[in-house]
């Protein structure tokens, strides 16, 4: 049993007022031609790395927060939101019922509500109705974007969603629903990831015609069963929606530190890449990403990890930027220790468990790690790896040099570089989002169909 | 009345290690060709043998059989991962009671679990899924773990 659910359509001619809003003087001034002159938004916003709400006893260390606003739609009914976790790593935004009351708008089909729920790798879920929510984030706007509550249905998690078991142990409301403070460690997730293929939503034009592994459901007779839904309907990044022309990409950055980290530490998100005098790309090095939103090729020590898994043909991802991850997890102990490094997994039991351990409890680096670009583009990084466990002992919130092993396997086949948070601190890295590329003005002429990173 | 609902229970239950993979023969992959509605390709080595089961928008698995005729290994990539609870068959119990000194989380995005007798990774980012899952026991002596990807 399959719905369709229609379109949501955005007119242009609405668009356009709303963007002379924002820039009224450029609208009268220039209202005989159609270039869009860039309007004058504050497009930067601080955002702050830690464990976040939950302090040390209750959070995880290298989490990444933004405030937020989100309103009903062309009201002054808003809810101001902290906390929310920003993820280089997802698409969309989803919000906590206790951050955000009841203000925004739920999106609904025939009278049913559209609900969505996604299993996380972690075996965790998240499972609540899609409203839609005028967004602000710092000075930018962003009109009628979809965005998931979560929890706040009465209706229970479809086993179409559960079809990997949650872990025994798992906190919330049944074990691995995501729906609270206590168990998300955040009042909700920004997803900006560069979107890849798809596009800036969370599942793109699969979802408009197919069923098996479609996120969305809708519940008529309190039944719920998957429904194939247009993009305009689906959790979107905010940013790709922004009515300034800063939507094409994020640009972060964070301040270095001493090696065994710091309790928190504050920097700042701007918007839009090359599109005002505070995001200029400058000389950073562009890494267009595949079709799945990777750096198709990283190459370590001769030894390659090649985004496998877009083809279906292996397990590497080759490498990604990804502020959701809350370390470095590269390669694997064992590849590591081969090549002479004094690196292994931490042991079972001990606090860096899941981490890498430094043998005598120092640093060690990984140097001349290559990374190759889909367009061909190819450069150089550096990674510094401390001992978990010693760095654990600091109970700091952010941990520049916490690493892990990248897959349960040992072979450069099931390997990737993950290049969590830590790698975003010292750095301005820039993210640039699929399908709004390159269509601003002015001299950005990057061509990356399926976003890129930079720094 | 009484037999007709035993045989029905027998049906119901019986259908559960049908539908399973993982540690089961190689005739129940064809189970799983038919729950996922795949094609399946079979690829022979000399220790050990591949269904790969591919959709056209699906995740692709591929169960790695055993010269006994057993499923000793699966792996997936896809948009999604693929309906645990029919390809680790009664190895399901172990993912879900894998104690914390058994269980590596990467917040929202991955788990490995390592058993003596059963090891469980799986990996999400964006839209982009992979994993493995395998029974040391039924591993042939002379094929690595590691062509399990």
């Amino acid at each position: 049993m399959t719905s369709k659910v229609p379109s949501r359509v955005k007119a242009a001619p609405l668009l356009l007022a709303e963007l002379c809003l924002f820039a009224l003087a450029s609208c009268s001034s220039n209202s005989s031609t159609t270039t869009t002159t860039t309007p004058a938004v504050n497009n930067s916003v601080a955002v702050t790395a830690g464990f976040g709400p939950l302090g040390q006893a209750g959070g995880v260390p290298n989490g990444l927060f933004v405030n937020i606003t989100v309103c009903q739609h062309g009201t002054q009914n808003c809810a101001t939101i902290d906390n929310v976790l920003v993820d280089t790593g997802s698409i969309g935004l989803r919000l906590i019922p206790s951050a955000i009351g009841s203000v925004l708008s739920p999106i609904s089909e025939n009278g049913n509500a559209l609900e969505e729920c996604i299993q996380y790798g972690d075996t965790s879920y998240s499972w609540g109705p899609m409203a839609l929510a005028d967004v602000a984030i710092g000075g930018e706007t962003a009109s009628d974007v979809p965005v998931q509550l979560l929890g706040q249905t009465t209706f229970a998690v479809p086993s179409t969603c559960l079809t990997t078991p949650v872990l025994a142990g798992t906190p919330g409301t049944p074990p691995g629903n995501e729906d609270t403070l206590q168990t998300l460690g955040a009042n909700g997730i920004l997803g900006i990831g560069n979107g890849a293929v798809d596009g800036p939503w969370d599942c793109g034009s699969y979802c408009t015609s197919n069923i098996a592994g479609n996120p969305y459901y809708i519940c008529p007779g309190g039944v719920c069963e998957e429904a194939e839904v247009s993009t305009g309907v689906q959790a979107e990044n905010p940013v790709a929606a922004f009515t300034s022309s800063d939507r094409n990409g994020v640009m972060i950055t964070l301040p270095s530190f001493g090696t065994t980290g710091a309790v928190s530490v504050s920097g700042t998100m701007s918007f839009g890449i090359n599109t005002q005098s505070d995001n200029a790309i400058g000389s950073a090095t562009v890494y267009s990403s595949d079709q799945c939103g990777f750096i198709p090729e990283v190459v370590y020590a001769g030894l390659p990890y090649q985004d496998t898994i877009c083809s279906e043909e292996g397990e590497s991802m080759g490498g990604f930027m990804d502020t959701g991850s809350n370390a470095l997890y590269v390669s694997d102990a064992s590849t590591l220790s081969t090549l002479g490094l004094p690196i292994s997994d931490c042991a079972s039991g001990t606090s860096g468990y899941g981490f890498y351990c430094v043998t005598g409890g120092g640093t060690t680096i990984l140097s001349n790690i290559t990374l190759v670009g889909n367009s061909g583009t190819s450069g150089l990084v550096s990674l510094n790896i401390e001992d978990a466990t010693t760095l654990f002992n600091t109970f700091n919130g952010v941990l520049n040099d916490l690493g892990g092993d990248s897959g349960e396997g040992y072979a450069t086949g099931t390997d990737s570089f993950d290049f969590g948070l830590p790698f975003f601190l010292g750095r301005t890295v820039f993210i640039g989002i699929t399908g709004v590329t390159g269509e601003t003005t002015g001299a950005f002429a990057i061509t990356a169909p399926n976003g890129f990173v930079a720094f | 009345m009484k037999t007709t609902l035993s045989v029905l229970l027998i049906l119901i239950l019986g259908n559960i290690p049908a539908w399973a993979a993982l540690g089961q023969s190689e005739a129940s992959v064809t189970a799983d060709q038919q729950h996922m509605k795949s094609e399946d390709r079979v690829q022979t080595f000399q220790a050990y043998k591949i269904h790969q089961l591919t959709t056209a928008s699906g995740p692709t698995v591929r169960e790695y059989v055993s010269p006994q005729g057993v499923v000793f290994g699966i792996a997936w990539q896809g948009r999604f991962t693929p309906d645990m609870n029919q390809l680790l068959g009664t190895y399901v119990a172990n993912l879900q009671t894998a104690t914390p000194a058994q269980t590596q989380i990467r917040r929202l995005r991955g788990v490995t679990v390592k058993t003596s007798d059963f090891v469980y990774s799986n990996f999400c980012r964006m839209r982009t899924c992979t994993g493995r899952a395998y029974v040391p026991g039924l591993v042939p002596s002379n094929v690595s773990v590691e062509v399990m990807r």
